[in-house]
Formats: C-alpha cells, structure tokens, sequence
C-alpha cells in the first residue's frame, strides 16, 4: 500500500508530513498531499499529520545540514506554490539526493523530473514574489499606516517581507494577502509577522488620508507624460505587466 | 523676460512638463548597487534593479525621472527644450523633488529618483542645484534608495566630485556616436566636452575603489558606476560604427550600460531626418541592444558581428542567429561536451542556461526534454546542437535551410523531421528568402 500524508498548506503543515514520510518510508514510495486538494486514489492509505513545529523545525535543520542552503531555499519555495504535486515531488527530490555522489549538488541535477519539477515550482513562486515586490501598492490610510491587498496565487508573502521591511523600517505597514486571508504586519521598528485567522476591517482600510488622494494624482500625470506617444505598444506593456497585477496600481485606472 | 509673464505654475502642471521633458532619456535602470538600509530612513538598493511599472510604450519606470529644469541656453536640434523652440518653462525647487521622490517611494512607485537638467544659466549653476537637492534628499530626508544623476558637460570638477559621492549612478549623454554629428546637431556641445566628465568620473571610481579595500566605510563614489546614451537615426552612422562606438566605451570607459534611443522627431529642421511617416527606428534600435547583451554577457566582439563590408544588421534574423549562420562550421556542437564558451555562441541558450547545462551534466548526461526544462529556446537551438550524438530532428547543416526554418517558426516542427528530407520546389515559391542576406 502506498501511502500518502494529508496536511495542512502551511509550511510547519508541509515540513511535519515530510518529517513523517522521510522518517517512516524514506526507502519506499509516499506521497504528501494538502488538505482539500486531494484526490482519492486506489491502493492507498490516507493518513492525517500530526502538525506541531518541532518537527518542522527537525526538517528544517536536516535539510539544511545535507543539502545545503541553496536547495533549502529552492524547497521552502516550492512548498509555498499552490500545485497540488509540491510536498510529493519534494520528497522524491530528498530521495534522489541520497542516490548522487554529493548530496548537497542535488539542485543541479536537473536531469531528474523531480528535481527539475521543484525547481520550476520554486522559480515561478520566486517570480511571483519578485513581480509583487515591483506592483505592490501602498495607500496610505487616515492613521498613517500603509496598506496593500493582493491575490497572489503562491503564499508570497514571506518572500516580500524582508525587503519591505529592510525598504520601509521607521513606517507601520501591513500587506493583506486576500487568496489565503494572511496578513503581513510591519510595525515601525520592529520585526514584520504573519497573522493569520483574522478578518480584514473594510471601512477602516478604505478610509485614506487626505494627501493620498494628490500624490495619486500626481502619480498617475507622471505615468501619463512619461509615454513616448510614437512608440505606444501595449502588447509589450502587457507582456512585463500581466493584467492580473494590475488591480492594486492607482496608474492602471482613470 | 518670460518667466516674469509666466504665472505661477503648480505642482502638477510642473511634474507634467518636466517628466514629460525627460521621457526621452531612456535610462531607467535602478540596478548596479547593492545597500540595506540602515534602519533609520527609508530605502534600499538590489544589485539587479527593481521596475516598478510599464508604461503605455512597455519601457519600465523604475526611477522618478524628472528634469529639475527645462530652461536651457543651449540649443541642440533634436532637443524639445532647445533655447529656441517656445515651450512652457518651469523649474522644481530642491524641496519639491524630495517630497516627490519620498511621497512616491513610500507608496512603492518608485525605486529612486533620476535626475537630469537643462542647463540653466551655466552648467556651474545647474549642477549646484542638483548637488544641492541631492544633499536634501541624502541627509536631510535621510534616503537610501537609488539617486541617477547627470554630470552635465562642463561643470566644474568639484561639483561633480561632490555629487558623485550622493549618486549611485551617474551618466553624461554621448548623443551622437560621432564628433562630426555631434558638431552638425548639438552645435553648442562637443566630444570633448562630453568625454572630460566621464573621464573624470572613472578616474575617481578607480581611487575610490582603493579607498575602499583601505578603509572599509570610505564614502562610496558612484558605486553603480556610468552609463551613457546615443540617439540612433539621427545621423546617417552605420550599426558598425555605433557598435565600435558602443565597445570601445564600455573597454576604455568602464561604463557599465551604453544606451540607445530611436530617434523621435519633436522639432523641425533642415539638419535633421524627416521619418515622421515611418516612425522611429525601432528595430534598429532593438537589434543594436540585442547586439550590446551579446558584447557584455556573451564575450562577443564588435568586430565578429559586423564589418565594413555588412556594417548593418539583418531585419529578419537576431545578430546571434547571424553569426552563428555565418559560422556553421562550428556546427553542431555537443551540449554534454562543449565548453561554457561555445554553449553561449549557440541561438537559443542564453548565459543563464548556459549556467545551468554546464552544472546539470555533471550528473548525468542531458537529453532535448531536459534542455527545454532549463530554459532553452529549442525552436532556434535544434539546428546546432547535439545531445548524446544526436540531433533532435533530422536537419541539414545548410544556410539556406536553417534561415528558412529560423524564419518560420511557427511552424512547430522543422520541415523533413518527419522523414522527407526533399521540397518540391515551385515557379512562385521564394522559399521566404526576400530579404534575408546573409553572407
């Protein structure tokens, strides 16, 4: 029987059904699937992890010491996708890297569909978070706090806070990822965190000060004046800035 | 006498005129620089650069590009401000272009602010001005992000010196790839005049690289290093000569980019080209930039892609894809063998999955299904390369075959993969060769 771990699309969720799987059937063949994404298959016994952050942490560290940073971070961005195969063709990846020579070179062995897998997992999630690092926009509210709300498809926001918060490290403000209802919180001075669980407040998100208003307007004269009419060419606009980014830019509307 | 008729202009009315004024520097890269912040301000850099948005015409904008001024006593032919033409006139004060560029960055328009001139009164006196709004943005708004700044021709040494040390880049337009057409169209400059600043500027980046290995918190002097650009088809110059133009800068100058800028007419005169029907030249400026990736990352040279006898680039086909038809006794080489050198020569592969093929095939020998995996554009590549020995489809190793292929590339397979390796031929076929002259 083949079996198959059921968590959570977390990370602490994923890294506790990897700990699982490579603690019980390194040798043999698993599969690791997200909570309501699964699809019933014959000849396989489901079973529910249990979640808690000492094994992710394990994980974690295992990665880390055997294959190297690198490939941790290939993996943890992979794992932040919202493909259905990720903790699966992760786990076949730690079983591929036991069969070369240096286990820590696994993320170049891009021979091997797995491998080869997790690497486009993890190059489109980091391409996600690049383009929202680009078309993030904040407004600034009544309170002076400055917010974003996106819909990205992978769970980005980790990947952006660092550089937000290196960006903007004496400002408060707050990222709200409205696919997976997360926020990202920024106080001034402080170190940013994740929030999960919570409702966003409609009427105080949409209250902005006074001067947001002006600076959008002068935002948007300056995008205006800074196309060179003879050169117009929306397809190659759109081609850089897909439409899906589009709906948090104040410049894209009239 | 005008600016005293002139009414009080306001803060819109000024953005409108004055980044309308400098949309035709195309330099807006915001890369070159790597800094965290320091906890204090606001901003940082990436050493790749970051586009905030696209305008209508798909150029990035990544920087807030403003002329501080567009009052200018110089009169070049192709400029919109020239001291001739009668436009509305208008100067930020230092005070309103840091509170743009804060206002902007906070909101995450922008990465950092790039600011060029007209030359008001004297280049002294403009370049004080620049100085002088960089030293608000710098100290007194306490800003990290991206500053690209103009050195404009013919100020003095010091000026530039002082500002050098607030910019991260730095750049003094080129315009003209030739001293003749420089003096035909922009009569009160010359390449003289131009080439002093830059040299200037790379003099002091070299001493203050030694400074720095020294003394590791010596102040940076422009750590993104210069850039330049020149307007294409204004003057009659040939791709070869801007191309010669464009290589012998980045070797003797150290600039780090060299742009280009179709020529868009915005004034009448006799001097200039009348191309208002055709448009810009797009294409040529799109093949030239093609050209400039393949000097940078590609370790071509000027003279391997054009010469006196074809000194322009083919319409039809890329100048890689030129080369690599001109030189198809290199052809096919083996990916699993060839050395980084050689991958990078082939269409299709670029540096990065160059990168990755040399560092795949240590582990095992690479098939065509793995190669489109990491990125390579296999449509162009199958034609010169082997995987194991193989090719991926039976093609010849012909000129004319492979350009006929290359060009009708939506065509998914190549004609004869499917075992034919003869066309019948026809009176009104041309083989889709019109144009093409490879030689």
């Amino acid at each position: 029987m083949r079996q198959i771990y059921i968590c959570t699309d977390t990370i602490t969720g994923l890294y506790s059904a990897l700990h699982d799987a490579w603690k019980e059937c390194r040798d043999g063949d698993a599969g690791i699937e997200v909570r309501g994404k699964t699809q019933q298959q014959l000849f396989c016994e489901y079973r529910t992890v249990v979640e808690c952050e000492q094994k992710a942490v394990r994980l974690e560290r295992m990665i880390k010491r055997y294959l190297g940073c690198n490939a941790y971070w290939d993996i943890y961005h992979a794992l932040l996708s919202d493909d259905g195969a990720k903790g699966t063709v992760v786990f076949r990846a730690m079983q591929e890297s036991r069969n070369i020579k240096d286990s820590r070179k696994i993320m170049d062995h891009l021979g091997n569909p797995d491998v080869a897998k997790v690497f486009a997992l993890s190059r489109s999630v980091s391409n996600e978070a690049h383009m929202y690092e680009e078309f993030i926009r904040f407004r600034e509210l009544e309170n002076g706090i400055l917010f974003s709300e996106i819909t990205p498809k992978a769970q980005i926001l980790t990947c952006v806070a660092d550089h937000f918060t290196d960006r903007f490290p004496i400002e408060n403000w707050m990222i709200y990822d409205k696919t997976h209802q997360v926020f990202l919180v920024h106080g001034a001075r402080e170190q940013w965190r994740l929030v999960w669980g919570e409702a966003l407040n409609r009427k105080a998100a949409g209250m902005i000060s006074e001067k947001e208003l002006k600076y959008e307007r002068l935002w948007k004269v300056f995008f205006e004046s800074i196309t060179i009419k003879e050169r117009e060419n929306p397809k190659c606009q759109q081609n850089h800035l897909p439409l899906r980014y589009r709906e948090g830019m104040p410049e894209m509307f009239q | 006498m005008r600016d005293r008729i002139q009414k009080e202009i306001s803060l819109y009315e000024k953005l409108n005129i004055l980044s309308d004024a400098a949309k035709y520097d195309v330099s807006c890269t915001s890369s070159g620089v790597e800094r965290q912040g320091d906890g204090t301000g606001m901003g940082n850099c990436l050493k790749a650069g970051i586009c905030h948005s696209f305008s209508a015409d798909g150029r990035c904008i990544s920087l807030l590009k403003i002329l501080f001024t567009n009052e200018c006593i110089y009169d070049c032919k192709y400029c919109i401000n020239r001291a001739s033409n009668d436009v509305v006139r208008t100067s930020f004060t230092p005070e309103e272009v840091c509170t743009l560029t804060m206002e902007f960055y906070r909101r995450n328009y922008i990465e950092g602010l790039f600011l060029s001139s007209g030359v008001l009164k004297s280049p002294d006196y403009t370049m004080e001005l620049i100085y002088a709004t960089l030293y608000r943005l710098r100290h007194v708004c306490n800003f990290q992000g991206y500053i690209h700044v103009k050195a404009i021709p013919g100020a003095d040494q010091r000026l530039i010196r002082l500002t050098g040390y607030l910019a991260d880049r730095m750049s003094v337009n080129m315009e003209l790839p030739t001293a003749e057409s420089l003096r035909l169209l922009a009569p009160h400059k010359s390449r003289k005049n131009i080439l002093e600043p830059m040299r200037f500027v790379q003099e002091k980046m070299k001493e203050n690289r030694q400074e720095i290995t020294l003394y590791r918190s010596a102040p940076r002097f422009v750590p993104a290093g210069q850039s330049t650009q020149m307007i294409i088809g204004a003057t009659p110059e040939t791709d070869y000569q801007i191309l010669r133009v464009t290589e012998s800068l980045y070797k003797k100058f150290d600039l780090k980019r060299v742009f280009f800028s179709a020529f868009v007419p915005v004034n009448e005169d006799k001097a200039l080209p009348a191309i208002r029907e055709q448009g810009p030249p797009l294409l040529r400026e799109h093949r030239l930039y093609q050209a400039d990736w393949l000097l940078r990352f590609y370790h071509f040279e000027a003279d391997e892609l054009l010469d006196e006898d074809n000194p322009n680039f083919n319409v039809l086909l890329d100048p890689k894809c030129c080369w690599a038809l001109k030189h198809l006794e290199t052809f096919p080489v083996e990916i699993n063998r060839a050395d980084y050198h050689t991958l990078l020569r082939v269409p299709g592969i670029g540096y990065k999955s160059a990168g990755r093929i040399v560092k795949a095939r240590r582990m095992g020998s690479i098939g065509f299904e793995d190669l489109k995996k990491m990125g390579v554009v296999l449509k162009r590549a199958l034609y010169f390369i082997t995987c194991g020995g193989k090719m991926m489809h039976p093609v010849r190793i012909d000129k004319d075959y492979i350009t006929r292929n290359l060009l009708n590339t939506k065509e998914r397979l190549p004609e004869g993969s499917d075992g034919m390796t003869f066309r019948q031929m026809t009176l009104f076929d041309d083989m889709n060769l019109s144009g093409v002259n490879v030689k």
